[in-house]
């Protein structure tokens, strides 16, 4: 009954309150007022641009690693049908041999079949001097001085006669092809056949090496003093007055902002991160597997040597 | 025998590219051909529609593209892309144009940042192809006029005056023919006998 009466009372003044103030509201000659609606204040968010997204994909950076993957930028000589299937057959040929990760700088060991001798195998050692060619055409040079001779051995990536390529030193130069070696002292180019490889820990950036060598004497193959050499310590030792005049005539400043050169040099990005999607699960792949196999190599029963 | 190169990375262009450069006359050689191309690109950024030789505009075009897809990747803080628009636009104003005006204005868009429409030839003299390059969204009047409707298109204004003058013939030839109409059923009355009768087919 208490229950009652007291919600009876409590309706009763809610009416009594509703309706006094409806009739205030009535009587008064103010208009109602608005009700303030708080306006939420819009995050507009910051206009996404295609081409700034497209350029964080995270893909991009294999393209230092795997820079073959990339198609030849002329395009007279593009087709896509022919980059795919070549994409196709480099990742196959990937996953019959371990091709490591190297750069031009870096101190390769190659060992190929000898096509003169049945069953053996040659081995060279030597510092890659340059990169060159797309798709299965990739390949590479090395060079080294034996017997007081310079050698330089040019091998393909992808050729199936190479049994095995091991990088003995990961590391880079100051430059981005080191074709001066062959005019430099050749202490530069000299490396030792049974040299061990040096372990890099996993995950440090590959270290580049800042080593400029000296250039013997003239005649040279090429007018290194005009190339805007990194790697020389000695190139103006060597020259004459002429050749400084010259090559400041050569000079060519306005080359950096010329843009559509650099456009006609590269892929695009868009182009790009369609590349390295098609590739990167698969590359991805045979990494893991090839930690997996290493380790299992490191730690490995040590098998009995008797019988 | 090409490796692409890796050090930069580039945004795509949305125009197509030809596999080469064009040389463009110059007794200075290669630098007086950036330098023209130079004038030309200052040219489009400040009045945003421009009339020249097609092989001017189709290079500049692409210079053009490749500044403001640069300048909309990098925006206005990063050393190297002001540099280079430093060395595109001879008038230092338009880099502020370019950052603030144009960026913006292309942030968003799927398709080329500018448009290349051929321009009538002059009659006589070189036969030289014309014509006009432009930024998108710019503030003059459409050059294209894809509206067939519009009343006061010439052509609609010359048809619409064609009609009128027909309907006007036609009405006065009404008016005249009114008066003769009267007696016209007399004279056709008479002349009706003396045609030849068709041969009746049995």
């Amino acid at each position: 009954m208490a229950l009652a009466i007291r919600r009876s009372t409590s309706e009763v003044y809610g009416a009594a309150k509703w309706f006094i103030r409806r009739d205030c509201r009535v009587l008064s000659t103010l208009p109602e007022k608005a009700v303030e609606v708080p306006v939420e204040t819009k995050q507009e968010r910051p206009a996404v641009s295609r081409i700034r997204a497209s350029a964080r994909n995270p893909n991009l950076a294999l393209r230092h690693v795997y820079p073959e993957f990339l198609p030849d930028p002329n395009p007279k000589w593009r087709n896509s049908l022919r980059e795919k299937l070549e994409r196709i057959d480099m990742l196959n040929r990937r996953k019959q041999i371990d091709i490591p990760e190297f750069y031009v700088g870096s101190i390769l060991a190659v060992t190929v079949a000898d096509p003169h001798a049945q069953g053996k195998t040659n081995r060279f050692v030597g510092i890659c001097i340059e990169r060159k060619g797309a798709g299965l055409r990739a390949e590479f040079t090395l060079r080294n001085v034996v017997d007081h001779q310079g050698v330089e051995v040019r091998y393909d990536l992808y050729d199936p006669t190479v049994h095995s390529i091991q990088v003995l030193r990961l590391e880079k130069r100051l430059d981005e092809k080191l074709l001066y070696l062959r005019d430099a002292l050749p202490e530069y180019s000299t490396f030792p056949f049974d040299m061990d490889p040096e372990i890099l820990p996993d995950g440090t950036p590959v270290p580049v090496n800042p080593v400029q060598v000296k250039l013997k004497p003239r005649p040279w193959l090429e007018r290194w003093e005009r190339q805007e050499l990194q790697g020389v310590s000695n190139i103006e030792e060597h020259l004459k007055e002429k050749d400084r005049v010259r090559r400041e005539l050569r000079k060519e400043p306005w080359e950096k902002y010329d843009l559509m050169k650099q456009y006609r040099r590269t892929i695009p990005i868009e182009d790009q991160n369609d590349i390295w999607a098609e590739v990167n699960h698969q590359l991805k792949q045979l990494q893991l597997t090839r930690k997996k196999v290493s380790r299992k190599r490191t730690f490995g029963v040590p098998k009995t040597q008797l019988g | 025998m090409n490796q692409a190169e890796v050090s930069k990375l580039v945004s795509k262009l949305r125009i197509n590219v030809p596999p080469t450069h064009r040389k463009l006359r110059s007794p200075k050689g290669p630098e007086g051909r950036i330098d023209k191309l130079r004038k030309t690109v200052t040219g489009l950024v400040k009045f945003e529609r421009i009339e020249l030789n097609y092989n001017r505009a189709d290079e500049a075009r692409q210079y053009t593209e490749r500044l403001i897809s640069e300048a909309i990747r990098h925006g206005d803080c990063h050393k190297p892309t002001m540099d280079t628009a430093n060395f595109w636009l001879l008038e230092k104003e338009l880099i502020h144009k370019l950052f603030k005006v144009l960026v913006p204005r292309y942030e968003t868009s799927n398709s080329s940042y500018t448009r290349l429409i051929n321009a009538p030839k002059p009659q006589y003299g070189r036969n030289i192809d014309k014509v006009v390059l432009e930024l998108k969204g710019n503030p003059f009047p459409d050059l294209i006029n894809n509206n067939t409707n519009n009343k006061l298109l010439i052509q609609n204004v010359l048809l619409d005056a064609a009609k009128q003058d027909y309907r006007q013939s036609k009405i006065n030839e009404i008016a005249k023919n009114i008066g003769k109409t009267e007696n016209a059923p007399l004279n056709e009355s008479s002349k009706k006998p003396e045609a030849p009768e068709k041969p009746v087919e049995s």
